[in-house]
């Protein structure tokens, strides 16, 4: 298909600044936000047309963490493909591990043994805290407060330890097989586990009266980047952006998979629909998980099975034809996989459906006619993982 | 009882799936100019959008659309087939604003054209590369849609769709009645 893209001058710009100016208004500046912007968290670029200090329009250029990971489905065994879950996002990886084994496992009609089930919710949860506090950690960096970071890697830091225990590693975990996990939790884990949750608590009401309630951060967030629930549905929203517009959408409930459904928490949703909504969103969440965390644990002790199925498919596996979606609730939204099985050791077609591509392409129009430094504060507010938007 | 949502929609195929299986809950076929008022109706029925793909196979590229509730647990696999020679189908980016990545992701890696698009540029691809389509696949690799996927427990169908999932017995049947008729 060859098709003519603007390109009056060829000094001016590269392709993507040259295609955003054709509709520049008069007396306005174009300018690059990214692809090296701290504030962007990786490589995310964002051109924009400024009014002064306005923004009229926005449009994130995407591409420069692109690796293709759908392409990599279809060159690997479905074994062999479970390493990449954990580098897709690095932030709530088991989230991925979960989506991709869960498409697998329906594809072939596996029932996962409990023990397996409960180990799946205890790491996945912690995972989701250590997503959150990086997040936390890192927005409240992004709008000019450099100690709470500290605070946030303090905890993270004991997770880490906590998660490494089974995965065997710290940030790109390949834990979940076909069939249940790679590794069971052993009794120093699990003392660890049950002595952080006490801690965490501890440390939850000192976050709330530092930085929450800190008139600052308010003032900074507050009203900042609405985004409300026709826009999460037009654009696909999902995860706290989307509870942070009212809709009480969890897919650990709307959805239920594995075993949420004998667990006791809540879905924290909050009106607002701006930066501060989505804030509270997943700070109230971070409780809630402790509390999974809590009751798994304990239904742990006397869950029946291994940690994973006996004979348990081997990484040359070849599901049955056909096709399977599989969608859990991630830290930042819907983490769905659509795999494609033609019967044979490779995957036919996978095709990654991650919850940040959605969420940022909500911001373009968020952010029309807000203040460039709000621009950061909203990004910020929707937790973005780059390399999971490219892929 | 059909799929209420999209009654008024002209559909080629409308077949019930079996959600522990296939994670959907129907799967519907239609013909590139239903594609539109079907997405339509998926919007005033507070349907969501989740995401758009398309599928390489022998019978010609397969885009498929996903669609969930908030309020209930359903999700709708929209699937329209096209042909290799010339992929077009009208965009859907008039109802859902969200679609538009996905339409340019998907025409970056199959070289499908969304007609009336507003921007349809490289969007996760490099923009030299604009006739590279990696997940089209090789002619050796390719499968028939009755390959990699079930019909589903049919609801209606027309005659042009059930063919794309009968068995291939017609063929292998007129191969032996003419191997018979040499032999005689």
């Amino acid at each position: 298909m060859k098709r003519q893209y603007a390109g009056t001058d060829p000094l001016a710009g590269d392709f993507y600044t040259r295609q955003f100016e054709k509709d520049r208004g008069e007396h306005t500046l174009v300018v690059n936000m990214g692809p090296q912007h701290p504030s962007t968290h990786g490589v995310l670029r964002i051109v924009i047309e400024i009014d002064g200090e306005y923004i009229l329009r926005a449009d994130p250029v995407l591409g420069y963490l692109h690796r293709m990971q759908e392409k990599m489905g279809e060159v690997q065994t479905w074994g062999q493909y479970i390493p990449n879950m954990g580098r897709v996002d690095y932030g709530h990886p088991l989230a991925w591990n979960w989506a991709y084994v869960g498409a697998v496992e329906k594809l072939m009609g596996i029932q996962v043994p409990e023990r397996a089930e409960y180990i799946r919710v205890i790491t996945c949860e912690l995972n989701r805290l250590t997503s959150h506090l990086l997040w936390w950690g890192a927005y409240i960096l992004d709008l000019g407060a450099f100690t709470p970071i500290m605070y946030s890697f303090d905890d993270r830091e004991m997770l880490l330890d906590i998660l490494q225990r089974p995965t065997a590693s710290r940030l790109t975990y390949g834990y979940f097989r076909v069939g249940g996990v790679r590794k069971d939790l052993d009794d120093r884990c699990i003392e660890m586990i049950k002595a952080f949750i006490p801690r965490f608590r501890s440390r939850l009401p000192m976050y709330k009266d530092l930085v929450t309630d800190n008139i600052i951060l308010r003032k900074r967030v507050e009203d900042i980047g609405i985004i409300d629930r026709d826009m999460c549905r037009r654009y696909g929203c999902s995860g706290p952006v989307l509870r942070g517009a009212g809709e009480p959408y969890d897919l650990r409930r709307c959805e239920p998979y594995s075993i949420y459904d004998r667990f006791d928490f809540e879905i924290p949703t909050e009106e607002t629909a701006c930066s501060a909504g989505r804030y509270l969103v997943r700070m109230a969440e971070m409780e809630q998980s402790l509390r999974i965390i809590e009751q798994a644990v304990e239904g742990l002790a006397h869950a029946e099975g291994g940690h994973i199925m006996p004979k348990a498919p081997k990484p040359s596996m070849k599901p049955p034809k056909g096709e399977a979606y599989f969608a859990v609730e991630g830290a930042r939204g819907k983490v769905g996989v659509y795999a494609v099985s033609e019967g044979k050791k490779v995957p036919y077609r996978i095709k990654l459906r991650s919850p940040s591509y959605s969420n940022l392409h909500a911001f373009a129009e968020a952010a029309q006619g807000t203040l460039l430094a709000d621009a950061v504060a909203t990004l910020g507010s929707l937790d973005l993982i780059i390399p999971e938007i490219d892929r | 009882m059909g799929l209420k949502v999209l009654q008024g929609v002209e559909t080629l195929c409308v077949a019930r799936c079996d959600p522990a299986k296939t994670g959907q809950h129907w799967s519907v076929f239609l013909a590139p100019q239903a594609i539109v008022p079907a997405a339509a109706a998926l919007s005033a029925a507070q349907y969501s959008l989740e995401d758009i793909l398309a599928l390489d196979t022998t019978d010609g590229l397969l885009v498929v659309y996903h669609f969930n509730a908030w309020r209930f647990d359903e999700r709708i696999a929209l699937k329209v087939l096209l042909p290799r020679e010339d992929p077009a189908i009208p965009s859907i980016t008039s109802v859902f604003q969200g679609a538009q990545w996905h339409e340019r992701e998907t025409r970056d890696f199959h070289g499908i054209v969304f007609e009336g698009h507003p921007n349809l540029i490289p969007l996760l691809m490099p923009a030299e590369d604009v006739d590279v389509h990696p997940l089209l696949k090789a002619d050796k690799a390719r499968r028939a849609i009755r390959d990699i996927m079930d019909a589903g427990e049919i609801v209606s169908c027309t005659g042009e769709i059930a063919a794309l999932f009968a068995p291939p017995a017609d063929t292998s049947a007129d191969a032996a009645r003419t191997d018979g008729g040499s032999k005689a």
